[in-house]
């Protein structure tokens, strides 16, 4: 049974008219139209598909989009700046190498502008704890462990 | 860009996957594009008895039905023993049986219920040494019926067998000071890409197009070519962007599925795997393994002679595993000065997921095994493991076990740098340890190809075969490109992974893009620098010979002043003879011992081409409480021959490096007494998280290799992935006083260990 509502993603605000028991990741997938944001296991296991919800970042896969109502989403399509320059994560992110397939990389940046949003001084430790929910298999992490630090170095 | 600049290497596809508007094949949608399901067999071995669609085909919304009644009777493999669907006999549990073509995924899943499938079920061969008896139960019967190449032997289950031999084992062994034997088993693992694959068809008229995560897109064609029976100028496959495939995305998987299901229907069709499937279905797996070694030595450390026998898990089909037996058996006898030597290896089938290529396959199991055995000899002359490798390892100019006397190689270097930037010689008390481990790995030349142009504005464009899935092509060949022609690697855009574009590529396997299709892009950029020295010749009034290609302009040399930049000649050609360059060149000789020096299998390379060497130094700190190893650093050093793109470099020793560690500690895939996978799933086969990772020192043996990749260079990409995970094991059996011979060495498996050593 198909409901309506109003879903705010990256400042934009959209009518979706889809089941109740959908969730996030696929009506931002289908219904918004916004691919950026990956589906890796469709069990909170991997990170690919991290969004930020008023600014905490949760596995879109496992929150069903209608609790998203009235919140603030955020996915890697709405963090590039007002001139449409790339964020620092993203600009770090390719100046150290950490990005490879890229498959991985939409969930991870979620994951660390959700890191940095609270903890601005992160150590290492903090890094790898804090990034511990997204699974990167290319990269073995050092280049995106660097491209966080780095970030939060020039903030 | 300046000659005396560190090279710039631009990640071309990197802004597209930073902000998200990269697709990937999932990410693809056409207008009336159908989602397909597969409906999988559920059971290991089975005898189908019923299989009706009729009602499937009946439920609403659902276009089509298929199974191989409504495809063509191909068997297809390195050994012909699969077809698209399952046929009669069912022989492992991922073995799909009918697609579903419906307008969402609700609704193919309705059809999927309504289809009746009954079989009776068969008993299953769960067991590689069991299935290697003569008398076992056979996976395929009459199966030397299946078309194979003229040199696989075939007998019983025996999928593919291989052995080396060279001097004479049994004598030296009996005369030898020291016999050591050791067996040690491997589980099966996954290559586990985080992208699961997707395939999406459209045909057009007579021509179809593939989308589908591909590392061999033409060798995905090639498939969809052989068993739809199409030629292959009719299919076209083009890869989106590739979310990793670590060999789990190489040879042909479903691409023909979903074009039949396209034909049948009219429309577009898109399958998406999910995790599980990701787990069950494809025939690419890394292989459980039985290894047996046995060494003898001189009193003074010296090896005089070994043998290794070896059982692989061939699974249920041969994919593309026939030459496994032979990268096994040169793994478990090692980059050593052994004058005698015996190695066998066979490839079992089971009704096990087929096995099927993995990040140097065989290497990191056989690796473990035979670098675990190497610490148990250098223990019983009573030797430093590292002397005892350095002692026994080749160096340039000694012959390997196959009879290759090595080049100018570099493995001394990778043993003396890795060591010297780890904690090896430093007390770490008695719950920390280094390991230490030696690993090689073959290069692959091959057949590869590539065009360029430069258009009127200057800018190039680079057409190739390659295909990109995070190893870097994006980097490494518009720098090469623009390192011929005195341009910028930003002058180049790189157009790619279409087959119906560029020229044939063996694709992202066997690390092998730097190496042919880095030399196939050189070719062709340098037809175009001779097309650009005679216009430049012309203009300045010079002979072509004078010019030379530099900082975007073409020159006298020596008289700097009489120049014309390379976008005025580009200007120029535009409206003549344009600037088109095409590239192949001979793929680089593999060297080869005569049979007279040593006996390899048919299936084998007595002699390996540009073969690349690594040792890796591993620190852990072991609980001895729960037997949890945590790694704490690992010192790398690799002979990749002279390192072109080295932050491109770097990346594949990280990565390979934490796979490694997966493959140690965590990774395992878990068989039930049904032959069916119990932990197909991330929360059950655990991956190494950023928490997980150590951090990695790198040091490149850059040794100038001649006759192999771009500017003296070997490959890089499997090779990180083989020396790791027996390193780990070294220093574990220096905390533990015996080698955990079971992988991966999960906690328990150490803690068993530790109980056994104090017992």
């Amino acid at each position: 049974m198909s409901e309506t509502y109003e879903l705010e993603v990256n400042g934009v605000s959209y009518p979706i008219s889809a089941a109740m028991d959908r969730s996030l990741l696929s009506i931002l997938r289908t219904e918004v139209g916004l691919t950026g944001t990956k589906e890796g296991c469709d069990d909170c296991e991997c990170g690919a598909c991290m969004v930020l919800i008023d600014d905490q970042p949760v596995n879109s896969c496992s929150y069903l989009a209608a609790q998203a109502q009235g919140r603030r989403v955020t996915t890697i399509e709405g963090i590039l700046d007002g001139e449409n320059q790339l964020h620092p994560l993203q600009r770090n992110l390719l100046d150290e190498g950490g990005v490879q397939c890229g498959f991985c990389t939409p969930g991870m940046i979620m994951s660390a502008q959700a890191l940095l949003a609270r903890n601005t001084s992160p150590t290492q430790e903090e890094i790898r704890i804090g990034l511990s929910g997204n699974l990167c298999r290319c990269t073995g992490y050092q280049r995106i462990l660097a491209a966080v630090e780095k970030t939060a170095t020039e903030a | 860009m300046t000659t005396t600049e560190t090279p710039r290497f631009v990640r071309a596809d990197g802004p597209d996957k930073v902000t998200g508007s990269g697709r990937y094949a999932a990410d693809l949608t056409l207008t009336g594009m159908l989602t397909a399901k597969f409906l999988y067999a559920g059971v290991s071995h089975a005898r189908i008895t019923k299989l009706d669609v009729t009602a499937a085909k009946k439920v609403p919304g659902v276009l089509a039905v298929l199974n191989q009644a409504d495809v063509p009777l191909v068997r297809f493999g390195s050994v012909a023993d699969r077809t698209l669907f399952a046929h009669e006999v069912i022989r492992f549990e991922g073995e799909v049986v009918a697609a579903v073509a419906a307008i969402d995924a609700a609704t193919a899943q309705k059809a999927l219920d309504a289809i009746v499938f009954e079989y009776e079920e068969l008993p299953v061969v769960n067991d590689i040494e069991a299935a290697a008896q003569p008398d076992s139960l056979l996976v395929h019967e009459n199966w030397e019926d299946y078309a194979a190449d003229d040199d696989v032997s075939r007998q019983g289950n025996i999928a593919s067998f291989t052995s080396i031999a060279r001097g004479d084992v049994e004598t030296t062994l009996a005369t030898a000071d020291h016999v050591i034997s050791s067996r040690y088993v491997a589980d099966a693992s996954h290559a586990v890409p985080i992208e699961p694959r997707g395939v999406v068809a459209q045909w057009e008229g007579d021509k179809l197009t593939v989308w589908s995560s591909t590392q061999v897109p033409f060798q995905a064609r090639d498939g969809v070519c052989e068993t739809l029976e199409l030629p292959t100028n009719k299919v076209r496959i083009v890869v989106p962007h590739l979310g990793g495939g670590f060999g789990g995305k190489c040879g042909f998987h479903y691409e023909a599925h979903i074009a039949a299901l396209a034909r049948a229907t009219r429309r577009p069709v898109r399958l998406v795997f999910s995790r599980e499937e990701e787990f069950l279905a494809p025939d690419r797996r890394r292989e459980g393994m039985i290894v047996e070694i046995t060494s003898g030595l001189r009193h003074d450390g010296v090896i005089v002679a070994r043998k290794a026998r070896i059982l692989l898990d061939n699974g249920a089909y041969s994919s593309d595993a026939s030459f496994f037996p032979h990268m096994a058996v040169m793994h478990a006898l090692g980059p050593y000065k052994i004058d005698h030597v015996y190695g066998e290896a066979s490839s079992i089938y089971t009704n096990h997921q087929p096995s099927g290529s993995v990040r140097a396959p065989t290497a990191p199991q056989a690796c473990w095994a035979l670098e675990s055995h190497t610490d148990e000899l250098a223990k019983a002359v009573g030797m430093d493991p590292v002397a005892f490798r350095q002692l026994n390892t080749v160096d340039t100019g000694a012959t390997g076990v196959t009879g290759q006397i090595y080049e100018e190689i570099g493995l001394q270097e990778c043993i003396r740098e890795a060591v010297a930037a780890s904690a090896y010689h430093e007390d770490l008390g008695d719950d920390e340890a280094v390991g230490v481990a030696v690993g090689w790995w073959p290069s692959f030349p091959d057949a590869s190809g590539a065009y360029i142009k430069v258009d009127s504005d200057g800018k190039g464009v680079i057409i190739t075969g390659a295909q990109e899935c995070g190893t870097g092509a994006v980097m490494t060949l518009p720098y090469l490109a623009a390192a011929e022609l005195g341009m910028a690697p930003e002058d180049f855009e790189i157009v790619y992974q279409d087959t119906s574009a560029a020229p044939y590529d063996t694709g992202a396997t066997g690390s092998q893009t730097l190496l042919n299709n880095g030399r196939a892009t050189v070719e062709a950029a340098r037809e175009i620098a001779l097309q650009l020295k005679k216009l430049a010749a012309e203009e300045l009034e010079a002979s072509p010979e004078d010019i030379v290609l530099a900082d975007g302009m073409a020159s006298v040399v020596g008289s700097p002043d009489s120049s014309i930049s390379i976008v005025d000649l580009a200007g120029i050609a535009a409206d003549g003879e344009m600037l088109l360059g095409r590239g192949s060149g001979s793929p680089p000789e593999s060297p080869t011992t005569p049979k007279t020096v040593s006996c390899v299998g048919d299936q084998g390379m007595n002699a390996w081409a540009g073969p690349q060497f690594s040792c890796h130094a591993v620190r852990i700190r072991l609980d001895r409480e729960t037997g949890v190893v945590r790694v704490l650093e690992v010192n790398t050093a690799h002979d990749s021959g002279v390192i072109v793109n080295r932050v491109g470099a770097s990346g594949q020793v990280e990565g390979g490096v934490l796979m490694g560690i997966g493959q140690a500690l965590t990774e395992r895939t878990v068989y039930g007494d049904d032959a069916k996978q119990k932990n197909a799933g991330l929360l059950e086969y655990k991956l190494q998280t950023m928490a997980d990772a150590p951090p990695i020192t790198i040091h490149f043996a850059e040794v100038y290799t001649p006759d192999m990749g771009p500017n003296g260079s070997k490959p890089i990409a499997e090779a990180p992935n083989v020396a790791t995970a027996a390193a780990i094991s070294n220093a574990i059996a220096k905390l533990v006083g015996r080698p955990v011979r079971l992988l991966p060495m999960t906690a328990e498996r150490v803690w068993e260990t530790l109980q056994d050593e104090r017992a």
